[in-house]
């Protein structure tokens, strides 16, 4: 009889509802994504530049980057960035889109990268020595000069890093070590004069510069990194402007107050402590997850230590980090100082945050989601494999060195990619031990012992939350935050599906094993 | 062919024991070591909280002026967070374990899973830098959202029901998730377009100045309603996952049962599977809420900041953790505000181990009824 | 030499061997886990060079006292026994007693096969290199043996390095009994060694169980009286917890001398 009742055509309002919060949540991920990648990407693009004129007859050139609906009533404003600190005394302009006359985009508007002062947008008149620089010449072959001068330059500055890394440092620490040596004082006074030498060839010549409105501008060619004019561009010339920029990116340090250049001490930074991080975190998670489920007599008493770890995972992150600026830095730091570095007291050497104990912190953060990993990892293993080994006579350890472990590895690298994964994103307690806004030194270098656990480190998370919420100029430094951002999540996302193709490759494997 | 003859020298067998007992007693102590400094967490707030509060160094009026409003601060940035999360969370758990294809959930649940490990801080400076601003911009529209947004859904599900049935068959309710998407995104679009005018028509051109002088609400822009935004799309994932876990581990037998007598899925949902999983779907929400008392770069980066006690989610607040991140970097070693940064941290761990125990064990003893019921662990 | 009475099973069920015949001399064996009996009063004495059957309903206990004989139970705490098992004259539970050492004296093939998710050769070599203090040559010398001893060697010499689980069922049940034999094991327990295999797979195992009599002890259990017939010289009926009656295979089969068991090996079990 039920077979002729007809069938409900739908589950009804609530099953509807509850398939939109899926499509909701998928479309606020997706949005959130692709606002961080596009965001992020777009920086480096080498966007269009336009020459305004204002009805009130202003001239200016810039960016166009948002539009936004006027304060009072009707019409939209857009903000314009245009560059030419040294000129204007700032770098933004709102314009009312009304009162603006006409937009054009001449191809010989040049963006020039400076070490001071940021971006000049305008025209290049000339190139030249100081002294006899005249505005008199073909803007083509003055582009041609410019970008012969700068690569020239460029290769200028490559020959003096490679002359201060390969000669001059050696022979400091050649001279360190012994104060006396003739030689070496010989060499090191001819390779300084080299060093002169280049700077001074570096120097001297000029680029004039002039403003849409008409302002000239002699710009030492020294400050200047880079030049390009994004409206004569071709779009492989972009795309590759384009790469360029994400490299620099990925490779430079910040300038401008973290409002230009790029974020390599930042990556560093990140990647050296997580790296100390797990190297703390794996033999200890993996010890403890051994001993909870292979040694540890299985009664009560484990099955609470047991509870207890895994809801360890579950406790906020800014409470490690205040357990690890209260015992590690206040605690362990400060009899460290004591007992070693009194000489430096009262400035604080490990009583202060740092690489270490930042490492420490995390380990600690992280140890129960791999003690939870290895310890699932360990029961996973099927009991026929240890009683076959314990049967041809091996010991407990034998079993467990030999056969259990082995076996368990896998899990063991998803815990630790795992922990590596939320280490990386964790910065709440990073604002307790040991992060730093800039930090000039990077935790590595030559001088003994090289790795310095006691430094301050720059960190990706922190130069997010601090470039965006404590900079000077937020809005110059949008882009690169957004940049920044898009690598962390990339990073992140990258280690999680490590992690879940570990996982799914370790069952299988385990599954594939014929039963018969 | 050789026969081997028995082997092994006796000096070689006592040395296999020795190593044997040796490496187990290495990793007893390393094992109680490693696990003694991990639970050491608790052990060091309480040394260093309970002889000041014992001791009275720190006064109760004092503890009370200075952690009652971030502890008000914290229940509220939870609240909202969960008010956000929870529908968006149990919903899409209980389409994903239900109505969902297996082929669209085998993609989806990993991914959502993954968006767990979503760095905070990235969440947080979207929320403040540029969610907050916007939605102040757009305050009618993303206020008119929370109610089109559902309507859109409900009005689609009457669409389909009036659909022939080849139209149904191309757009299954089993990848609702996916095909609702593109009407979700064109109706944010239209009620974004439309708000400028009904604000205009209704508030007089501002909600924001409207609310102000007609109502006597504050608006800040970073507000409550903002973190809660932002931290439920944070806490969403990890509550998904586990009320997934909860409801997929149902013993399917129970299930069929109620379709064998003609229940729709929806009906059997609601009479047999969310009770037998009731459980389970409370651990995930006290997971999901011990999780978002906790976090802290969300909040510090979109919350504003302030130690105001409202109860508008228009306003802003200060949280404990945000309180602690920001403060005791400052705080002198052994201070009075050092200890009272030290007790709100000890509240906090005291809360979260707490919820997180609660859930733990709830979810074992649901673990064990599956098991009873017969359905896979 | 004598028992004591109490734990005297049932008359007409004790074969006595001499005991410089036999290998294993369990003397009122009892075994409980944690407070639950699962053998009683258990007295039997295993033949040296012969394949002894341990049959009986699931249950019985037939596995457990397998598993006792080479202590694999000392993994589970809750585990506790009373009364003797010698190994050759020697208390196995005996404090100078090493496990390690007992294990390998008392092989033991388990009813899944459970090779090392490593290659062929390094399955068998397993045990040796425990052992250690061989020469390259020589474990190759005694792996080769092994596998061949297991009749195994002519289908994987070309494979050696292979990994184990490419293996088939039975080739894996053969590799594990290889495994064993490498390491010159005394005894060899099978707890129902082809129970998971096809009929091809446990005919050669039962063939391999024969022709390894000569050299070393058997003791197989199988809950499959057809096989306990093809294959034991001597057989023993196990029924909750208790020996009901230990004869000569033929014996036993064709001419039970207890109800109980001819109830059982005829099918009629209440």
């Amino acid at each position: 009889m039920r077979r002729r009742r007809p069938l409900p055509r739908s589950e009804g309002p609530w099953a509807w509802l509850a398939a939109g919060s899926v499509a909701l949540s998928l479309l606020m991920l997706t949005a959130l994504l692709l606002l961080i990648a596009v965001r992020g990407l777009a920086h480096f693009w080498p966007a269009t530049v336009v020459q305004i004129e204002m009805q009130d007859g202003r001239l200016l050139a810039g960016q166009a980057v948002r539009e936004l609906p006027l304060e009072e009533g009707h019409g939209n404003e857009r903000l314009y960035f245009t560059g030419n600190r040294d000129l204007d005394g700032e770098i933004w302009h709102w314009l009312p889109v009304d009162a603006i006359a006409s937009v054009e985009r001449p191809p010989e508007l040049t963006v020039l990268e400076r070490r001071h002062h940021g971006r000049f947008i305008g025209r290049l008149i000339a190139v030249g020595d100081a002294g006899t620089i005249d505005g008199n010449h073909a803007q083509q072959a003055v582009w041609t000069r410019l970008e012969a001068r700068l690569a020239a330059l460029e290769q200028l500055r490559g020959e003096r890093e490679r002359l201060r890394r390969e000669v001059l440092r050696p022979l400091i620490r050649r001279l360190d070590a012994n104060p006396n040596d003739a030689d070496a004082q010989l060499a090191l006074v001819e390779a300084n004069a080299r060093v002169y030498d280049l700077q001074l060839a570096m120097r001297g010549e000029v680029a004039l510069l002039e403003s849409v409105d008409g302002r000239r501008l002699r710009q030492p060619l020294e400050e200047v990194l880079r030049a390009w004019r994004p409206n004569a561009m071709s779009l492989p010339q972009k795309l590759a402007a384009w790469a360029g920029g994400v490299w620099r990116f990925l490779a430079e340090g910040p300038r401008d107050g973290n409002t230009a250049g790029g974020v390599w001490p930042a990556i560093f930074g990140t990647v050296l402590m997580v790296l100390l991080m797990s190297l703390l975190v794996t033999p200890f998670g993996v010890l403890a997850a051994v001993y909870l489920n292979e040694v540890a007599h299985q009664g009560r008493w484990t099955n609470l230590v047991r509870i207890a770890v895994r809801n360890l995972a579950g406790v906020p992150s800014i409470v490690y980090g205040v357990f690890g600026l209260g015992v590690f830095v206040y605690g362990i730091g400060s009899s460290l100082d004591e007992w070693f570095f009194s000489d430096s007291l009262p400035s604080p050497t490990f009583g202060t945050g740092g690489l270490l104990w930042a490492s420490l912190t995390l380990a600690l953060l992280t140890l129960p989601v791999v003690i939870v990993a290895t310890e699932e990892g360990l029961a996973r293993i099927p009991v026929e494999q240890r009683e076959g080994a314990l049967a041809l006579g091996a010991t407990r350890f034998e079993t467990l060195a030999r056969v259990v472990l082995p076996m368990a590895v896998p899990a063991m690298l998803t815990g630790v990619i795992l922990a590596v994964a939320r280490a990386a994103g964790e910065v709440a307690p990073l604002l307790l031990v040991g992060v730093a806004k800039l930090a000039p030194q990077v935790p590595v270098d030559g001088e003994f012992p090289f790795l310095h656990l006691e430094r301050k480190f720059m960190h990706l998370g922190y130069h997010i939350y601090d470039t965006a919420f404590h900079g000077s100029d937020v809005q110059a430094a949008m882009p690169l935050v957004f940049a920044s951002a898009l690598l962390l999540v990339l990073v992140i996302l990258v280690l999680n599906l490590t992690a879940i193709f570990l996982r799914h490759h370790f069952r299988v494997r385990h599954g594939v094993q014929p039963r018969p | 062919m050789i026969e081997p003859s028995p082997v092994s020298s006796s000096p070689r067998r006592a040395w296999r024991r020795q190593r044997d007992r040796l490496a187990t007693a290495l990793i007893m102590a390393g094992g109680i070591g490693v696990i003694g400094a991990v639970l050491a967490i608790g052990v060091f707030l309480v040394w260093e909280v309970l002889p000041a509060l014992l001791g009275g160094v720190l006064e109760p009026s004092q503890i009370r002026t200075t952690l009652t409003p971030m502890a008000w601060g914290t229940l509220k940035a939870a609240f909202w967070a969960m008010a956000f999360a929870k529908p968006l969370a149990l919903g899409a758990a209980i389409h994903s374990s239900l109505f969902m294809s297996q082929r669209l959930r085998s993609r989806m649940k990993p991914t959502l899973e993954m968006m767990e490990a979503f760095p905070g801080v990235v969440i947080g400076f979207v929320a403040g830098l540029l969610l907050a601003p916007w939605v102040e911009r757009h305050l009618a529209g993303s206020l008119a959202l929370l109610l089109v947004l559902p309507l859109g859904v409900l009005l689609a599900a009457e669409a389909w029901r009036r659909l022939p049935a080849a139209g149904r068959r191309h757009l299954p309710l089993t990848w609702a998730g996916l095909w609702l998407m593109p009407w979700l995104a064109l109706l944010t679009w239209l009620t974004l377009a439309f708000s400028p005018g009904v604000e205009s028509l209704l508030f007089g051109g501002n909600l924001r100045e409207w609310l102000d002088a007609e109502l006597g609400i504050d608006y800040a822009t970073r507000n409550a309603m903002i973190v809660g935004l932002a931290m439920g799309i944070a806490v969403m994932p990890s509550v998904y996952a586990l009320a997934e876990d909860a409801l997929s581990g149902v013993p399917s037998r129970l299930g069929e049962g109620a379709h064998a007598l003609g229940a729709t899925r929806w009906q059997t949902l609601w009479r047999v599977v969310l009770p037998a999983a009731a459980p389970g779907i409370f651990a995930a929400v006290m997971i999901g809420a011990g999780r978002a008392v906790g976090e802290t770069m969300i909040v510090l980066m979109a919350s504003g900041n302030t130690a105001v006690m409202s109860l508008s989610p228009l306003e802003g607040m200060r949280t404990m953790a945000a309180g602690i991140a920001v403060e005791l970097p400052e705080a002198v070693p052994g201070s009075e505000a050092y200890l009272l940064l030290l007790l709100a941290a000890l509240l906090l761990f005291l809360f979260t181990f707490l919820v997180n125990t609660l859930a733990e064990v709830v979810r074992s003893r649901l673990r064990r009824r599956y098991r009873w019921l017969g359905g896979s662990p | 030499m004598t028992l004591p009475s109490r734990f005297q099973p049932s008359p007409g069920s004790i074969i006595d061997f001499p005991p410089e015949a036999s290998c294993f001399q369990i003397e009122g064996l009892g075994l409980s886990y944690s407070g639950k009996p699962a053998l009683r009063g258990l007295s039997l004495r295993v033949p040296r060079h012969r394949v002894t059957a341990f049959i009986g309903p699931s249950g019985c206990g037939k596995s457990t006292l397998l598993r006792a004989l080479n202590r694999l139970h000392d993994l589970n705490e809750e585990v506790s026994y009373e009364g003797k098992i010698r190994l050759e004259g020697e208390d196995i539970h005996a404090p100078e007693v090493a496990v390690d050492e007992l294990r390998r004296r008392v092989g033991m093939v388990f009813q899944v096969p459970n090779p090392f998710p490593m290659s062929i050769y390094d399955n068998v070599a397993f045990g040796l290199r425990l052992q250690g203090g061989l020469t390259r040559r020589r474990m190759d010398d005694i792996v080769e043996w092994a596998l061949n001893a297991a009749a195994l060697w002519d289908e994987v010499k070309d494979r050696l390095r292979a990994s184990a689980w490419s293996l088939s069922g039975g080739q894996q049940q053969r590799l594990v009994i290889a495994r064993s034999l490498a390491v010159r094991p005394e005894v060899l327990l099978l707890d129902e060694p082809a129970s998971a295999l096809d009929p091809i797979s446990t005919l050669k195992i039962e063939e391999l169980i024969r022709s390894l009599k000569s050299q070393l002890t058997l003791i197989l259990v199988t809950h499959n009286m057809q096989q306990a017939a093809r294959v034991s010289d001597y057989t023993a009926f196990l029924q909750d917890g208790e020996l009901v009656e230990y004869a000569p295979t033929d014996t036993l089969f064709t001419n039970p001398s207890l109800r109980r068991t001819e109830n059982y090996i005829t099918g009629r079990m209440a």
